[in-house]
């Protein structure tokens, strides 16, 4: 290595007490961080990432115990005392937070939060300090930074709030930053925007980057070189694109192929799933962690297991990744396993005209549907996407019921039901089902699975029989991969693959014709997300059911939907068959949004459009485009006055945009995927 | 500009309660069983004597009339006459019982305030260690001995035993408060030994959850110091459950010492409402009964405006600085 590491993590353990026995966080954890350059590090909830940083902070438990060495410019942190980390933290190491409001405190001024860490730690007087404070928020592009000084953190946006914490991070030029999902909680065109500041601060700043993220994607757009962990250990350690071209640990292997990415589509392939679950490590487990869930384990996998260079700078702890005594799981679907050309029925399931949702007094009314059409056919998934307050949720509980529409027709299967669900026949509530993000949250807690799954088939199915409902359930049960064992368990007892499985399996208890799924996977791993996913495609194709699939992930309904609706401010911007949408967008905000998703595969370099502020404020009535405001291609002040037209591209295809159709259509975007 | 709205919307909330419950209180007495005049007079009053009162009373006229009257003679500050106390106008008594009241409740409040908050916050920051387990013991048991009881604990330990201080509360005729302060001692303790567990409980547990937020973890990791971290960061935001709950009690330590005012003897508007209720005396009772809920109110009034003027999310909505 030419230059000394700014950090140099040797042989780090954490290990957690509890009265009883001893859970091992981190194992035997080697890394390094040269100077001005990023490590990422990946790995799914429970992992270590966390345990990760809290112990370079010394930000752990009082139960717990650390040995090792953390080396900082040649500084063991492990030895320092409290008194001497605080002279480290936030002055030469700084951190960001993956959920910036709460990272910021609520009742004091964001001023007072930046000018505090000047005044500590460079002892800078508050008139100082406030000054080195706007000149850091105007190197993040915040244009009123005089201003923004004197707001509390609710008054600000999401983005914005991250910004002002990156600069809280900044503010004494630290040598080392620690990013902890710092784009997690964002949306996805405020998420690229901030990765490309992180990145030009980084050399700016000629700072050390640790960028830990769940998402591979995230973590390709910042780092080179990236860590896999596994259950505390970093199991696989190498550049960007030789860990996704040629992953050499069977876990990141297994992990790459659960992601739904560009050219895995639901037609011809399977999402990978590993089967259990990370379960926590007792100190007396060695060898290697991953082996309880590996496929390709072996007598081996005990004693030849350890961190080896494998190709130049390219280490991992397993070199059965690609061993050919246990064959590789078939993904692949054949052809015509989806039936494609012997067309299903085209009959028409859902109909929506012109519907309206305000919330809110008059005056104050959030216009969060702004006149949505649509159809959907059965068999069909139509995937709705768009960034948080566009609307698509509010159009799933209109749908659903849980909401009745301020305007606006939906006629169901031939029945008007803009109605709230009150109102609606047993046959309709039978008939549309609702699956919410989070199933911890939505899952009754004090009900058994028996119950929560049960209560829909006495209510709307009329099954008196105690006897004959189990039967129904054990069979459902068996259908989401869950066993007789889960009848008589809580919610709370069931990990979230198992919890959000059973909310499935409510769902379809009853057999519904229509599906609406609100986020399903969003709070979800990505090996449990692949099988949720997995299993919502099984199961339609065995019902005919049609889903309407909401998700602010484009990778997700890329794989899952047949129809794709790009939503911006309750109205559709762009509407088309999957291809159509995901391979030549027409609409400016869809070639934005497509070219913010982060890929898994770093090879795909996408266009580079950038949308800069919010969307505007909800409240306020727009005459023209919604999205005029943040457009890279407006045309002109036509787009902030006329509202924007219908241009067909196809049968299927459409979007609202005042450029005119030749241009749309010759322009096609580049910004789409491609291979 | 939120904040005014809601001041206003508040307030007039709050005189709506107040008429209401004036319309209740009065109607209370009404339906009361016995004749009021005979009540007062007693069961061996003449039927004439009995009669020359009503009259004198205005007993006779509609309902509406009589609760108009009444109601605009407190608008005025008229409270009537007192009937036990013949000829005594209720306003030359009531305001300085008032008073004294009020003197106690601020030296409680005094008292009780600062070191609850203190001590629950001290729990707060170490909790599930030893200090938090002490605190936390101290706090329940006093919070569970009534006060008749700790009162009298006290006037042992500090009148009875040490001498240090009166054994009750009385101001010797010709003297004002003023010159007696150390009759406030006592019954002021004994308001904090109920007020203190309560009080540093609800410190405690909201500065544990403020202790565990984000925020917080952020403050540590920029290197700030831990007191520091405590009080500029956490405290702020660990007040508003507490803010609340001293002044949901604020009504009952204002107006409802009841049983302190009684077992020291002070002479405020507990002891006050309490003869008055033990000698009949109707026009008293109503005037105390107002009075106290007029303080109910008002104090949770405050409190709704106090917190709302320290948490910026309520003083500003999004968007608007």
């Amino acid at each position: 290595m030419k230059t000394e590491p700014v950090l140099e993590i040797k042989e780090l353990d954490v290990a957690y007490h509890t009265l009883t026995d001893t859970v091992v966080a981190l194992k035997g954890v080697s890394l390094s961080v040269a100077k001005n350059e990023a490590l990422g590090i990946i790995g799914e909830s429970g992992c270590g990432k966390s345990t990760l940083f809290y112990a370079i902070m010394d930000y752990l438990p009082v139960s717990s115990s650390r040995s090792g060495e953390i080396l900082f410019k040649g500084e063991d942190l492990v030895v320092k005392t409290p008194k001497q980390m605080t002279k480290f933290r936030g002055s030469k190491i700084a951190m960001v937070y993956q959920n910036p409001y709460s990272s910021l405190n609520p009742s004091l001024t964001i001023g007072f939060q930046l000018e505090e860490v000047s005044m500590f730690h460079h002892g800078m007087s508050r008139k100082e300090a406030r000054q080195a404070a706007v000149e850091t928020l105007s190197d993040l592009h915040l244009g009123d930074a005089a201003g923004i000084v004197r707001r509390y953190p609710h008054q600000i946006s999401g983005g914005m709030q991250q910004r002002i914490c990156i600069a809280m991070a900044l503010l004494c030029k630290p040598d080392l930053m620690i990013l902890d999902e710092p784009t997690t909680a964002l949306d996805v065109t405020t998420e690229a925007v901030i990765l490309d500041i992180i990145k030009e601060l980084k050399d700016k700043y000629n700072m050390s980057l640790i960028y830990i993220s769940h998402d591979i994607g995230v973590v390709n757009k910042v780092s080179d070189r990236i860590a896999v962990m596994y259950r505390g250990e970093v199991v696989e350690f190498g550049n960007q694109n030789t860990i996704y071209k040629k992953p050499e640990h069977p876990y990141t292997r297994a992990l790459i192929n659960c992601m739904p990415r560009a050219g895995v589509l639901k037609e011809n392939t399977q999402l990978n799933t590993i089967p259990g679950y990370v379960s926590r490590r007792s100190a007396a487990e060695t060898g290697c962690p991953f082996v309880a869930r590996c496929e390709k384990r072996n007598a081996t996998c005990e004693e030849k297991y350890g961190m080896v260079e494998r190709k130049p700078d390219h280490f991992s702890a397993c070199d059965r990744a690609y061993a050919t005594d246990i064959p590789d799981k078939v993904l692949s679907k054949e052809a015509g396993s989806i039936p494609e050309g012997a067309e299903p029925e085209h009959k028409t399931i859902l109909k929506i005209d012109n519907l309206y949702k305000y919330y809110g007094p008059h005056g104050k009314r959030i216009r969060a549907l702004d006149g949505v059409d649509l159809t959907l056919d059965r068999n069909n998934v139509l995937g709705v996407v768009g960034e948080s307050g566009c609307g698509k949720s509010t159009m799933g509980h209109t749908i659903s019921g849980l909401m009745r529409p301020t305007r606006g027709k939906i006629i169901f299967d031939g029945t008007n039901i803009s109605v709230s669900w009150r109102k609606r026949s047993p046959e309709t509530l039978r008939d549309i089902q609702l699956i919410f993000q989070n199933p911890g949250r939505s899952l009754n807690p004090s009900f058994t699975i028996e119950n929560i799954i049960g209560r829909p088939m006495l209510k709307l199915l009329g099954i008196k029989s105690k006897q004959k409902r189990r039967k129904l359930i054990v069979d459902i049960l068996k259908k989401v991969d869950l066993g007789e064992e889960y009848l008589f368990r809580r919610p709370k007892q069931l990990s979230g693959g198992e919890m959000q499985r059973a909310a499935v399996a409510r769902a379809f208890s009853i057999a519904p014709n229509l599906l609406v799924c609100d986020e399903p996977t969003s709070a979800l791993d990505a090996s449990v997300q692949a099988s949720v996913l997995n299993l919502l495609v099984d199961l339609q194709k065995d019902s005919g059911a049609a889903y309407i699939f909401i998700s602010h992930d484009l990778n997700v309904i890329n794989y899952l939907s047949d129809y794709i609706m790009v939503m911006y401010l309750g109205r559709i911007c762009e509407y088309g068959k999957k291809t159509e949408v995901g391979g030549s967008p027409r609409h400016p905000y869809t070639e934005a949004l497509l070219s913010a998703v982060p890929d898994v595969d770093p090879s795909l370099k996408r266009g580079e459009i950038r949308l800069h502020g919010a969307p505007p404020n909800p409240t306020k009535k727009i005459k023209g485009c919604p999205f005029a405001g943040r457009c890279h291609r407006k045309v002109g002040s036509v787009c902030d006055t006329t509202p924007p037209p219908r241009v067909n591209f196809s049968d299927t295809h459409f979007a609202y945009c005042h450029i005119s159709p030749e241009v749309l259509n010759s322009e096609i975007s580049v910004k789409g995927i491609k291979k | 500009m939120e904040f005014l709205k809601r001041f206003a919307k508040r307030l007039g909330f709050t005189l709506l309660t107040i008429l209401a419950m004036s319309v209740l209180i009065f109607f209370l007495v009404e339906i009361m069983p016995g004749d009021v005049a005979q009540t007062v007079l007693g069961q061996s009053a003449t039927e004439e004597s009995v009669a020359a009162l009503r009259d004198r009373m205005g007993l006779d006229d509609p309902l509406h009339e009589r609760y108009l009257r009444w109601a605009g003679g407190f608008i005025r500050g008229d409270l009537g006459e007192s009937l036990y106390m013949r000829g005594v106008q209720i306003n030359t008594i009531f305001w300085r019982k008032v008073g004294h009241s009020v003197v106690l409740a601020l030296t409680a409040l005094l008292f009780y305030v600062p070191l609850s908050i203190l001590f629950g916050v001290f729990a707060g920051v170490k909790e599930g260690k030893a200090p938090d387990a002490i605190i936390s013991f101290v706090g329940l048991a006093t919070m569970a001995l009534p006060e008749f009881v700790s009162g009298i604990i006290l006037i042992t330990v500090f009148a009875v035993g040490l001498e240090i201080l009166p054994i009750a509360s009385i101001i010797p005729i010709g003297e004002n408060l003023w010159q007696n302060l150390d009759i406030l001692v006592l019954p002021a303790l004994s308001i904090t030994f109920v007020m203190f567990g309560y009080v540093s409980r609800m410190q405690r547990s909201s500065m544990v959850s403020v202790m565990k937020a984000d925020y917080i973890r952020a403050a540590i990791l920029k290197g700030m110091p831990r007191k520091y971290v405590i009080f500029r960061h956490a405290l702020k935001n660990a007040l508003l459950p507490t803010i609340t709950i001293i002044g949901m009690n604020m009504g009952w330590l204002f107006g409802g010492l009841i049983v302190v005012e009684t077992l020291f003897g002070f002479p405020g508007l507990g002891s006050l409402t309490m003869s008055a209720i033990k000698t009949r005396d109707i026009p008293l009772i109503e005037a105390c009964v107002l009075f106290i809920t007029f303080i109910f109110v008002f104090a949770t009034f405050t409190t709704d405006m106090l917190y709302a003027f320290l948490n910026p999310r309520i003083r500003y909505k999004r968007g608007d600085a």
